[in-house]
């Protein structure tokens, strides 16, 4: 469990960049923070893996502060993977770029390289290829895998789909939901609303260092107020969904009004057509 | 709160002068720091510094690159302290000895580092890059080219610190811990030294595109629309470092 009590941070004293934020994150929690640039989103994952100390307040993790924590401590405890993979990737195969997390930890046994032979396989990677002639796709990939290897219980990611097309974005998310239905809580800044909406089961709205909303994913995505103080665009089923109900009275009770994903505005609508036709 | 060699704005003396007149008389106290040996010429060149740091708001940069250079020429001044024997001994050394002019060496070292690095670093802090640039190319006729490298590598100094910073912090994400030792950190941070050359050399690449693509080849002495004439305060500027040099040769 991570726990943030009323914590403030900044980089230089005169400019805070988190002012008295506090909320708590379960176990096999998959949160998405939200926000526009500045409004405090990576400096709250910063804090989360120790990269940043509060100025006052404390980040816990499992009850203990990440003051108290060694970097090594944290990192077995939290992985975390930045928005640009060329920073994090620096070996010159892919199996030891796999196997610098382990090395870094000091645990180069025969489980590590078998956790490593099964992440190639997994993610088809080759093991002798250069990390830096792949593909910008499969770059996060690796970054990626690196990171999982080592099975931290909670995983960072700061805007992983940034740069990835459709297919490549698709691959990193869902190895990303697969890995928080066996349990691993996932904290994710993401700007793709489409992305949060298919994915996160919570979200955390940010603005000026500060948090303005916190729930469920679809409660705070049809959020109006929110979204307007948060500077954010609802998905677009949702945004259509909220449009009708404004817009449309004869469908503001009906389920098109409250539908949240593609399947369920198939459905509500095609219930409405039905119950038209049969009139 | 300014980055490393990034523009600080003001209209200090120096702010106002012409940015080659700036930067040759910074090179002449430069020259006239290693042309002495004198303690008197190198507090003379000290409280100039003084003085233009703060005419220009900028002491507590000024002396915390004081700080980092005298810190640095701890090491220049150590060598020259064992390997200058001169003077009366003071300690006896399997090689050779320490003598009290062997002191006096190595405090010469920081000192003059320290006198001549303030006014090269108050003049890049003082002069837009663009403006020393277009300077160089109007006033000493330097080629465009060369006048935008050198630019370019001011520009992309405090890029790569950064780049080097996040590098450093996604391996400490990975469990690296770089506290400990300086061997210790010199160690650890040679591997890192190849993504912050893939990420150079990508940018280099990205930022070489779009001056290609904004037609950098057609670019003239001729183009740049701002003059850069000198003025009264400048020549004055030019004769006081001329002055400090001769001190510095005759004394």
């Amino acid at each position: 469990m991570i726990e943030f009590k009323n914590v403030c941070a900044s980089y230089d004293v005169e400019v805070p960049i988190l002012k008295d934020v506090s909320f708590t994150i379960n176990d096999g929690d998959f949160l998405a923070v939200v926000g526009t640039n500045g409004a405090g989103k990576s400096t709250t994952m910063r804090l989360v893996n120790g990269l940043l100390k509060p100025t006052a307040g404390e980040v816990l993790i499992d009850g203990v502060p990440t003051t108290q924590l060694k970097t090594s401590e944290l990192a077995r405890k939290v992985g975390f993977l930045f928005q640009n993979p060329d920073r994090q990737i620096c070996c010159n195969t892919v199996r030891e770029e796999l196997m610098f997390g382990f090395k870094a930890l000091g645990e180069e046994g025969s489980q590590a390289q078998a956790r490593v032979d099964a992440l190639i396989e997994r993610f088809g990677f080759d093991p002798q290829a250069e990390p830096f002639l792949l593909n910008r796709g499969t770059r996060q990939l690796l970054a990626l895998a690196s990171i999982i290897a080592l099975e931290p219980p909670v995983v960072v990611l700061d805007e992983p789909t940034t740069g990835l097309d459709f297919r490549e974005c698709s691959k990193v998310m869902d190895i990303i939901a697969e890995m928080n239905a066996r349990g691993t809580t996932v904290i994710m800044v993401c700007h793709d609303m489409e992305v949060v909406a298919d994915y996160a089961k919570r979200v955390i709205a940010m603005t000026a260092g500060q948090v303005v909303a916190d729930g469920p994913t679809f409660e705070v995505l049809r959020n109006r107020d929110v979204l307007a103080r948060t500077h954010l665009l609802a998905p677009q089923i949702v945004d259509i969904s909220l449009c009708l109900a404004d817009e449309c009275e004869p469908l503001r009770n009906t389920a098109v009004a409250r539908a949240n994903t593609l399947n369920e505005m198939t459905e509500a609508m095609t219930a409405a057509a039905q119950g038209e036709g049969s009139r | 709160m300014n980055g490393f060699l990034e523009y600080v704005p003001g209209d200090s003396f120096l702010h106002r002068m012409n940015p080659v007149a700036k930067l040759a008389a910074a090179f002449i106290l430069v020259i006239a720091c290693f042309a002495t040996s004198n303690f008197v010429v190198l507090a003379l060149v000290l409280v100039l510094d003084a003085v233009l740091a703060a005419q220009c708001k900028m002491v507590p940069q000024a002396l915390g690159l004081a700080k980092a250079v005298a810190a640095f020429s701890l090491l220049l001044a150590l060598i020259a302290l064992l390997f200058t024997p001169r003077g009366d001994v003071l300690v006896q050394l399997p090689w050779g000895y320490i003598g009290t002019e062997s002191v006096v060496a190595a405090v010469l070292v920081i000192v003059r580092l320290v006198a001549c690095a303030v006014p090269l670093f108050l003049v890049f802090y003082v002069t837009k890059l663009n403006d020393m640039a277009n300077a160089m190319v109007k006033q000493l006729r330097v080629p465009y080219k060369y006048a935008f490298a050198f630019t370019s590598t001011v520009r992309f100094i405090p890029v790569f610190m950064n780049d080097m910073v996040g590098i450093m912090e996604a391996q400490t994400a990975r469990g690296v811990e770089f506290d400990g030792g300086l061997a210790k950190r010199i160690r650890l941070m040679v591997p890192l030294c190849v993504p912050l050359l893939v990420s150079s050399v990508r940018k280099t690449n990205s930022a070489a595109i779009a001056a290609e693509v904004r037609g950098f080849h057609l670019r003239t002495r001729q183009s740049g629309f701002k003059e850069y004439p000198f003025a009264t305060r400048d020549y004055l500027a030019l004769a006081a470092s001329v002055v400090i040099l001769v001190l510095a040769i005759v004394f």
